[in-house]
C-alpha cells in the first residue's frame, strides 16, 4: 500500500485529523513523498536502510489500556513509565506533563530545517498517535526517568514530544528503550531551552533485533542555555538517531555524543546538523561506534556557521573500530562556515584494531581476547568516564560487558 | 640450553629476512648482538616475542624446553620471556596500574603461583619506579600516552622489573636517551641481573654496552650472525663500523 492510501485508510486514528490546518500540512507532506519517493541515490541519510519496512507498513496503534506511571520519586525526582508512547497527564509546581496538542505540532511544523528534508520526520508528522509535552518550570532543577514500553507486536508508533525548559531550569532526562516486540517507534523530540537553561540527555537503547527505533531529535538552544545529548545504543535492532540543534541566541552550546555497539547484521545510522545562529556559540560532536559481524553503521554530521555566528566553537570528531573485515562504518563531517572569525574543526578515524597494541599487551602475558576488550573499553573510555551519574555508569557498565561477552 | 635458536629462517611479504640464523644463550648469560641498520636485529626480536606477521621457513627455537613456536604470543611472555620495544606503543585510555596488575597476574596464574593483590601490587609498583627515578603521577596515566622518548623507554624497563623475565629482550632500548636517562634504564637492568635469568641486548652502539657489559657480542649482517666473541667486538665496531663484516 502506498502512503497515501495508508494515511487515508487509518485517518480516523491518527492524532489532529480534524485539525484543517494540519490536514493541509499532511496533505502537503504526502506530496512530497510522491515527488520524491525516498530518492536513496540522492539521499545519503537513507544508506543502508531497508526502505520497504518503512515505506509500505501496516499501520497498527492500540490506545494502552494500562495507564502510564508517573511517581515523584523524590524531591525533584520523576519516574515516568510510557505506553504504546502516551504518558499521564500531570502537574505539581515544578512541572507540567500534559498530551501534545494541536498548537504542539502547528508549532514544529513551521520549522522547515528537518521537513522535507527528512522523510522520516514527514512520516511521524503524518501518521502520528502518541506523544506527550513536558514543561520543566522557572528556576527548577528536575530528574526525569522515562522507561518507553510497548505493549504489543506489529504496533507502528508515531510519537511526537515537546520539552520545554524554561528560563534558569534544568533537567537530567534519562530515557529508557528496551524494547522486545516486533515493533516500530517513530519519535521525534522537539526540545526548548529558554534562556539560562540546561539539559542534560541520556538515552539507552537496547532493543531486541525485531524492534526499529526511529528517533529525532530537534533542539533550540536560547542564550546561556546548554543542551547535552548522550546516546548508548546497545540495540539488536535497526537504530537511527538524527539530531538537529540551533543555537539561536549568544552563548549557547550543544554537546552531542553517540556511542553505538553493533553486531550481526545490525544497521545504525546516525546524523547531526548543527546551526550557529548566534554568536558566542559553541558546539561539540563526538560519535563513536564499534562494529563486529556483518554491522553498518553511517554519521553524517553537518555545522553550518552563520555569517552572523562570529566566535563560534565547532567541532566534530567520530571513530570507528571495525571488528570484523566485513563490518563498515561510513562517516561524512561537513563545515559550512560563513562567519570568519570562528574556531572549527572536524575529523574521522575508522579501522581496524591496533594490531601493534594488541601485540604489546600481548607481549606482556594478555591473552587477545583480553587485550581486544581492553582496547575496545579504552576506545571510549573517555565518554565513559564522563558520565557524571553513578546510576547511568553502572548500566552503561553493565552493558558493555555484556557486548564484550560476544567479543571473539 | 636456555635459549637455541637453530638455522632460522625468517621471511616477511616475500622479503628473506632472517638466514639461517643460530644463537645459543645460557641462563645468566648476557647477549649483545649490534648490526647495522636493516640487518634483522629488530626482526629476531619480534620473532622471539611471538609477533604474527613474519613467515618463519626454517629452523627451531627451544625456550626452556619449549618449542618457541608452540606457544602464541601471551604464552611466551607467561613462560619468562620479555621485549622491551624499539618503539612501545601508545594505548590511550589503558590504565598503566591496572594493565601491569593485569600483566603480573597472567604470568603467576600460569605458573601456578598465588595472584598478586591490589596493595601489594601498589606498593611493589611505588618500590620499583622509585628505583628508575620514575614520578608516581606518571603511573595514573595511560599506556606509553604522552610520554617522552626517555620516559618510554623507562617505563618499559618498569614493566621488565615487574614482571621479572628469565629472557630480557631489549631492543635499541639506549635509542632516543640522553646520557642521564641511559644511566637510569641501564642501571635498572644491572639490577635485574641474575645467574639465573638471561639478556638479549639489540643495539647499533658500544656506549650501551660500556654500562651493560655483555658475556658475548655477536655481529649480526645480512639476517645472520657473521662473528661472535667478547666485548673486544663492539670496540672494533666503535672504531671501524660494520663495513668490515658486510
Amino acid at each position: 500500500m502506498n502512503i497515501q492510501d495508508n494515511y487515508l485508510k487509518n485517518k480516523k486514528n491518527i492524532f489532529f485529523s480534524e485539525n484543517k490546518d494540519i490536514q493541509t500540512h499532511r496533505e502537503k507532506l504526502i506530496n512530497i513523498f510522491e515527488n520524491d519517493r525516498f530518492d536513496k541515490k540522492n539521499n545519503e541519510s537513507l544508506k543502508n536502510i531497508n526502505l520497504k519496512n518503512f515505506i509500505d507498513f501496516n499501520y497498527k496503534y492500540l490506545i494502552p489500556e494500562e495507564t502510564s506511571v508517573i511517581n515523584n520519586n523524590h524531591e525533584n525526582s520523576y519516574s515516568i513509565v510510557s505506553v504504546n508512547g502516551q504518558c499521564s497527564s500531570f502537574k505539581d509546581d515544578k512541572i507540567e506533563i500534559t498530551k501534545i496538542l494541536d498548537e504542539d505540532y502547528n508549532d514544529f511544523s513551521k520549522n522547515d530545517t528537518i521537513e522535507n528534508n527528512d522523510h522520516f520526520v514527514n512520516l511521524n508528522s503524518l501518521f502520528l498517535n502518541s506523544g506527550f509535552k513536558i514543561v520543566i518550570k522557572k528556576n527548577n532543577n528536575i530528574k526525569i526517568r522515562i522507561s518507553n514500553i510497548i505493549t504489543d507486536d506489529d504496533l507502528t508508533i508515531f510519537q511526537k514530544n515537546n520539552y520545554i525548559c524554561e528560563d534558569g531550569s534544568s533537567l537530567n532526562l534519562i530515557e529508557e528503550y528496551e524494547n522486545k516486540n516486533n515493533s516500530t517507534s517513530n519519535i521525534l523530540n522537539v526540545i526548548k531551552l529558554e534562556k539560562n537553561s540546561q539539559i542534560n540527555h541520556f538515552l539507552i537503547q537496547d532493543n531486541s533485533p525485531n524492534h526499529n527505533l526511529i528517533i529525532t531529535t530537534h533542539s533550540s538552544c536560547k542564550k546561556d542555555s546548554t543542551y547535552i545529548q548522550k546516546v548508548y545504543n546497545f540495540s539488536e535492532g535497526y537504530v537511527r538517531n538524527f539530531h538537529y540543534s540551533e543555537l539561536i541566541e549568544a552563548n549557547s552550546e550543544a554537546d552531542l555524543q553517540g556511542i553505538f555497539f553493533l553486531k550481526d547484521n545490525n544497521t545504525s545510522n546516525n546524523k547531526t546538523f548543527v546551526k550557529h545562529l548566534a554568536e558566542d556559540c559553541k558546539s561539540n560532536q563526538v560519535y563513536k561506534g564499534i562494529l563486529k559481524d556483518r554491522s553498518k553503521a553511517t554519521y553524517f554530521s553537518n555545522t553550518h556557521v552563520d555569517q552572523v555566528a562570529q566566535k563560534t566553537e565547532g567541532y566534530q570528531l567520530s571513530k570507528g573500530i571495525l571488528l570484523s573485515d566485513n563490518a563498515s562504518y561510513f562517516s561524512k563531517p561537513e563545515l559550512k562556515i560563513y562567519a570568519d572569525d570562528v574556531k572549527c574543526s572536524h575529523g574521522s578515524t575508522i579501522g581496524p584494531i591496533d594490531e601493534n597494541a594488541i601485540f604489546y599487551l600481548r607481549s606482556r602475558g594478555m591473552s587477545k581476547i583480553a587485550a581486544t576488550k581492553i582496547l575496545i573499553s579504552s576506545f571510549i573510555n573517555e565518554e565513559l568516564n564522563s558520565i557524571d551519574n553513578e546510576q547511568m555508569s553502572e548500566i552503561i557498565q553493565k552493558k558493555l560487558v555484556r557486548y564484550l561477552s560476544k567479543v571473539k | 640450553m636456555f635459549l637455541e635458536i637453530k638455522d632460522l629462517s625468517v621471511k616477511i611479504e616475500n622479503k628473506n629476512i632472517l638466514k639461517s640464523l643460530n644463537l645459543n644463550i645460557n641462563k645468566g648469560e648476557v647477549h649483545a648482538i649490534m648490526g647495522p641498520n636493516g640487518s634483522g636485529k629488530s626482526t629476531l626480536a619480534n620473532v622471539l616475542a611471538g609477533k604474527e606477521d613474519y613467515e618463519i621457513l626454517n629452523g627451531r627455537i627451544n625456550f626452556k624446553d619449549n618449542n618457541l613456536f608452540d606457544l602464541n604470543i601471551e604464552e611466551r611472555a607467561q613462560e619468562g620471556m620479555f621485549l622491551a620495544f624499539q618503539y612501545p606503543v601508545e594505548i590511550p585510555g589503558v590504565n598503566i596500574t591496572p594493565f601491569l596488575h593485569s600483566a603480573i597476574n597472567s604470568k603467576r596464574k600460569r605458573m601456578s603461583e598465588e595472584e598478586i593483590d591490589n596493595l601489594s601490587f601498589a606498593k611493589l609498583l611505588k618500590s620499583k619506579a622509585s628505583d628508575l627515578g620514575i614520578n608516581i603521577d606518571m603511573l595514573k596515566r595511560s599506556v606509553n600516552t604522552g610520554f617522552s622518548g626517555g620516559e618510554k623507554k623507562r617505563y618499559e624497563i618498569l614493566q621488565m622489573s615487574i614482571l621479572n623475565p628469565d629472557l630480557a629482550i631489549l631492543d635499541e632500548t639506549d635509542s632516543g636517551l640522553d646520557i642521564d636517562a641511559l644511566k637510569i634504564v641501564t642501571d635498572g637492568v644491572n639490577k635485574l641481573k641474575t645467574k639465573d635469568n638471561s639478556f638479549l641486548i639489540i643495539t647499533h652502539y658500544q656506549k650501551l654496552l660500556d654500562y651493560i657489559k655483555p658475556d658475548y657480542v655477536h655481529v649480526m649482517v645480512n639476517g645472520s650472525i657473521v662473528k661472535s666473541g667478547g666485548y673486544e667486538i663492539a670496540a672494533e665496531i666503535e672504531k671501524d663500523g660494520f663495513q668490515k663484516f658486510q
